[in-house]
């Protein structure tokens, strides 16, 4: 196995490196909280990172032909390719340094994808990179719910009720995804016994995120983030809006961040909060009305919604993070 | 022969439903006069980004084949009429997928006329707008910019008043009763049509001589050929930065040298350093790594990069400490920490004078639920 | 005690392998740093054989048994971009499956080296050869070499990474194995020692397109209409400099190792008197056709044999002299292109495209043969001689594409 970066944990916010890894000169949408993520998950990391990225805004939108944002080295990668992409860097970098061919030293592998090209096409993928404990990579999904980059088309981690233009609401069908968000980071966190370390996180807490990628770089093997990503174009907000929504998809329950670290889950933030009863969750209608997206939803559908969003926390086994039904107590 | 080409300037996402009511209505009126049109958005905007402007075009002419001629060509060399549906384009315009600055009035011909919807006035605005070689008009139709998002249209009328506006100002296109007619047949109410017809009656325009204007070079990039670029499609990385403006203390990022994204602003952040409480949120939060560390552990917006999001003011926990302001009330790219440095007082003066005003006008991206606008549309339907 | 590698790798000797077994070789020869593998008949004998060098130490390599072709090939393209040496390979349409994967690699110019076994398509799924599998990349900037004999497996195996990791090249090379002619039968191999193999083979050096963090590149940005054209005509300037580099290689090749043709791009076979007759075909259909020309020549039928090599680069030159003072010249295509100009095969066409600009074009027929496995008879190629000579005879090709060998 090769070396590992040990990365300490930022105490407090003014402690996040000042060194940016990705800087101006991409083209995404005012207020892209993915574009944040990737600033915050380089700062992270630090320079001796390799950055891979797969088809989606993050590519398209970020770097466009003879300019670049990226301070570190990054290439592109396919849209259901970041497993791949992650394992071929890594393994690359590994064998080489075995056979004395490359410097040995720690080299963090990153690859990042949407939640089209993770959530969706790329799953198995990725799965298939969790499983090589001798690869130290990282695999970041930025998930801003839809297909963002191709104008906005429903995935398979889009809400249910969601517009967008493969899903539009219409005079005869209004729910046109009735699609519940996939379970991602426990699926593979549960999958994957080879995976030590699975996060979700979000970086309007930017700290927490920041914390979470250096764990995840410094426990080593292959690991997992799972951010929600606040998208102004596809979820229809004001763009200031941003870091607001990403917190508030969090205060309502809806969103829930924890870490599994060598089968330990930790919830963290405002999800802890909420778990262990010292603040309760606001409603999912706070969040759902401040975005376009919503808009066409009915008192019905708000219902709904917020009894999906309660039964994930009243009856689930793990409250917000498995859905099996808690065991009779006796 | 007559070929009749206008294209809209619009703000990504926020006006784009605006922008092909107008173009696609324009062919609607001009087809009730028996000529042939299309209407197009250039393909090379799509994926539109919020707010990095884009163009939507109509042409008209008399006959198919000429209309062909005119669809030999990607984009109009020149078009009879520009429409800038937000006056802070008129500063010039930088695509996502493009490199340089075009300015607002590029394509626009000679004679031609320029329509900006403002709340300026022309001298304010050919302060902006590069200058020209040949003479062109200036019409402005009053009003703050209709911004909305995705999904829900702000139906505000200003599609309807620019009809009207350019029915007035390129009378060889279409007259105001073809205007009128397409709109109705699109299923719009009299409302509208009154709106129209309002605006085509209150529509004036004014001469801008040759070189009148913004003298300022636009910045241009030269793209390089295959002998010349790396192979592999290969591009290098950025510089890691350091220090802040030559110094060693404090931090600045390099930047992108050949895109700048400030085009897409159309409101800026201003600072007031001396409230500020350092808590690093503004420049943690703000996803175009705009912000440069100043010695003393301020932040400076480095405006070149700031594209106008209005995060930094959103996540600041301190009132009026970082404000948002309508990017029209400035002419340059200056820092602000340096101007705070030279006179103290007299930024403070300046900055306290800009927010005030900002707080009269209502000016935000905008977005409401199904039925949210409709307060604020019978507002503007009275005027 | 000796370890496996030296008692594979230390003197010269004969081995009897297959193809697969031969190319498995190669690989440990040259020190291949990334291997993927994926399950699919027949070129996963390759494979096979690969973990099982690896198992009994014969080599150093990370070998990686992927979910799927297209992560199979993502894999070796990102171990490529960081520097490392890379094998991987496919067959039928697990080659298809890759094929996103095969064709960005191609892009962005990085010097994979891929086996293909060839087999026919999926539906109706048949392990048999057909040469529409690796074909379909014929216009991707990857460069083909069609195999014939166990023998020139390994030792094209060795000459495509040093042909494909030229910086001049920077394209990635395929390695196209008939299935069960070479993938499962085995013949007597001569196994060059590491020593003649170091000698040959330098270590790969991506220098400054090199993705790590002591060259901060970005790799593959997305482009418009602004700068397509520069970076294909870029990658098609490369595929142009690949015929010198693979001279140079050949060349170098003959003399550390003692064996090869006159061209690395043709095998001719009873051509020295300009036979009336040419034969054309790739792939290891060469023996048939090589035991028909000897039984015709006997009856005092002038016909020679054109083996091509490299399907690309196509040797337009080199063929054109071939071929261009045969009265007619009869290409054998183990493939097929529905709806193409004459209904004919891939090869066909190409080789009737690159004779055109000749001032005395022989006449061209075609012959669709040996689909699916299906075996060429000596028989076969008699018949297809015949109907080459009607041409010659009547003056007129009367039917373009000929299929044979197939039940009415």
């Amino acid at each position: 196995m090769t070396l590992v970066r040990d990365l300490p944990q930022v105490r407090g916010v003014k402690n996040i490196p000042i060194q940016e890894g990705f800087t101006s000169g991409h083209r995404t949408c005012q207020g892209c909280e993915s574009a944040l993520t990737m600033r915050l998950m380089i700062k992270a990391a630090g320079p001796r990172t390799i950055v891979v990225g797969s088809t989606g805004c993050m590519y398209v939108a970020n770097t466009t032909y003879y300019s670049t944002p990226w301070v570190v080295p990054w290439m592109h990668t396919q849209l259901g390719s970041s497993g791949a992409a992650a394992t071929g860097t890594a393994a690359g970098l590994a064998s080489m340094m075995r056979k004395g061919k490359m410097k040995d030293e720690p080299i963090n592998v990153i690859a990042f994808c949407g939640d089209g090209g993770g959530v969706d096409m790329g799953l198995a993928g990725i799965s298939a990179a969790l499983q090589h404990e001798e690869y130290n990579l990282l695999i970041l999904c930025y998930d801003n719910e839809s297909y963002a980059n191709t104008d906005i088309q429903v995935s398979g981690s889009s809400p249910w009720g969601a517009n967008s233009t493969f899903s539009p609401p219409g005079k005869v069908h209004r729910i046109m995804n009735r699609r519940w968000k996939k379970n991602t980071a426990p699926m593979l966190a549960a999958g994957h016994p080879s995976c030590r370390y699975v996060a979700t996180a979000c970086a309007s807490y930017g700290l927490d995120f920041t914390n979470k990628i250096r764990r995840a770089l410094t426990i080593g093997g292959p690991t997992f983030i799972h951010v929600i990503d606040p998208c102004p174009k596809g979820w229809d907000y004001d763009p200031k809006y941003s870091h607001e929504l990403g917190m508030l998809a969090v205060e309502t329950g809806l969103w829930v961040q924890y870490e599994i670290a060598d089968g330990e889950l930790t919830l963290s933030g405002p999800s802890r909060a909420i778990q262990s009863g010292v603040r309760s969750r606001k409603p999912v209608q706070e969040y759902l009305q401040r975005q376009g997206r919503f808009a066409h939803l009915n008192e019905e559908d708000l219902e709904f919604f917020q009894s999906r969003v309660d039964e994930s926390w009243d009856e689930w086994w793990l409250p917000g993070v498995v859905p099996f039904k808690r065991p009779d107590e006796e | 022969m007559s070929t009749v080409a206008v294209e809209v300037v619009y703000r990504g996402i926020f006006q784009k439903t605006l922008a092909r009511n107008i173009v696609r209505s324009i062919v609607f009126a001009a087809r009730k006069e028996g000529k042939y049109g299309t209407a197009f958005g250039r393909y090379g905007d799509s994926p539109e980004r919020n707010g990095i402007p884009a163009k939507q075009f109509a042409i008209v002419a008399d006959d198919p084949e000429e209309l062909e001629e005119n669809l030999a060509v990607y984009e109009a060399q020149e078009v009879d009429v520009t429409i800038n549906v937000d006056d802070t384009m008129c500063k010039g315009i930088e695509s996502w997928a493009w490199y340089g600055l075009q300015p607002i009035n590029a394509l626009t011909k000679t004679g031609g006329t320029l329509i900006v919807t403002s709340r300026q006035d022309a001298d304010a605005l050919i302060e902006d707008i590069h200058q020209k070689d040949q003479p062109y008009n200036l019409s402005i139709m009053t009003s703050i910019p209709s911004f909305s998002g995705l999904w829900v249209y702000k139906d505000d009328h200003t599609d309807v008043r620019i009809l009207g506006a350019l029915a007035k100002v390129c009378p060889q296109l279409v007259s105001l009763e073809s205007m009128v007619e397409a709109i109705q047949d699109q299923g719009w109410d009299d409302l509208k049509v009154r709106s129209a017809e309002r605006s085509y009656d209150r529509t004036t325009s004014r001469p801008v001589e040759p070189g009148e204007g913004n003298q300022e070079e636009p910045f241009s990039f030269d793209l390089p050929g295959w002998t010349t670029m790396e192979e592999g499609i290969v591009i290098r990385g950025i510089e890691q930065g350091g220090g802040f403006r030559g110094g060693e203390e404090g931090y600045q990022p390099v930047r992108n040298s050949v895109f700048k994204k400030y085009s897409t602003r159309s409101m800026r952040p201003i600072v007031n350093f001396d409230t500020c409480i350092k808590c690093t949120l503004c420049w943690l939060q703000c996803p175009d790594t705009c912000f440069d560390v100043t010695p003393d552990g301020l932040y400076d917006a480095n405006l070149e990069s700031c594209c106008g999001c209005g995060v930094c003011e959103a996540v600041c926990p301190v009132a009026d400490c970082v404000t948002m302001i309508n990017e029209a009330e400035f002419n340059d790219n200056d820092s602000q920490y340096e101007m705070w440095q030279k006179d103290k007082d007299d930024y403070t003066q300046w900055m306290t004078s800009l927010i005030e005003k900002q707080k009269q006008v209502d000016r935000t991206h905008g977005f409401h639920h199904v039925g949210g606008y409709a307060e604020e549309i019978a507002e503007v339907a009275e005027d | 005690m000796t370890t496996v590698e030296e008692q594979l790798f230390m003197t010269e000797k004969e081995e009897l392998i297959s193809g697969s077994e031969a190319v498995a070789i190669a690989c440990a020869l040259a020190d291949v740093d990334v291997i993927t593998a994926y399950p699919i008949r027949p070129y996963d004998t390759v494979m096979q054989y690969v973990s099982q060098l690896k198992a009994n130490g014969a080599f150093d390599c990370d070998f990686i048994v992927a979910e799927s072709e297209h992560s199979q090939f993502e894999i070796v393209k990102h171990a490529s971009s960081v520097g490392a040496r890379t094998f991987c390979g496919s067959s039928g349409v697990g080659w298809f499956y890759a094929f996103e994967a095969i064709a960005v690699t191609a892009g962005l110019r990085l010097p994979v080296v891929a086996m293909v076994g060839n087999r026919a398509l999926d539906d109706p799924g048949a392990f048999g050869v057909e040469h529409n599998d690796a074909l379909a990349v014929r216009d991707l900037g990857w460069m083909l070499y069609w195999v014939a004999t166990a023998q020139e497996a390994l030792d094209m195996a060795l000459m495509a990474w040093r042909i494909a990791e030229d910086p001049r090249a920077f394209l990635p090379m395929a390695l196209s194995c008939d299935g069960s002619f070479l993938t499962h039968s085995q013949a007597i191999v001569n196994v060059p020692t590491q020593e003649q193999v170091n000698k040959f083979l330098p270590g790969y050096e991506r220098g400054q397109l090199q993705l790590h963090p002591d060259n901060p590149i970005t790799v593959a940005p997305q482009v418009n209409e602004d700068w397509l054209m520069e970076i294909r005509r870029q990658s098609n300037e490369a595929m142009s400099r690949t015929p010198g580099v693979i001279k140079e290689v050949y060349e170098e090749f003959k003399q550390v190792f003692g064996r090869g043709d006159p061209s690395p791009f043709l095998e001719e076979y009873m051509m020295d008197d300009d036979p009336d007759i040419v034969l054309m075909g790739m792939g290891t259909l060469a023996l048939p056709v090589r035991v028909a020309i000897r039984r015709m020549r006997e009856q005092g039928k002038k016909v020679g044999f054109v083996r091509l090599k490299f399907f690309r680069p196509f040797a337009t030159e080199e063929v054109q002299e071939a071929l261009g003072g045969a009265k007619a010249v009869a290409v054998i295509d183990r493939d097929y292109s529905f709806g193409s100009p004459s209904s004919g095969g891939v090869l066909f066409n190409e080789v009737r495209a690159a004779l055109y600009p000749l001032d005395n074009r022989p006449h061209v027929v075609n012959f669709i043969a040996g689909l699916g496995g299906r075996e060429v008879r000596v028989r076969d190629v008699e018949d297809m001689v015949d109907i080459t000579q009607k041409a010659i005879d009547t003056g007129k090709v009367e039917l373009e594409c000929n299929w044979i060998g197939v039940r009415e």
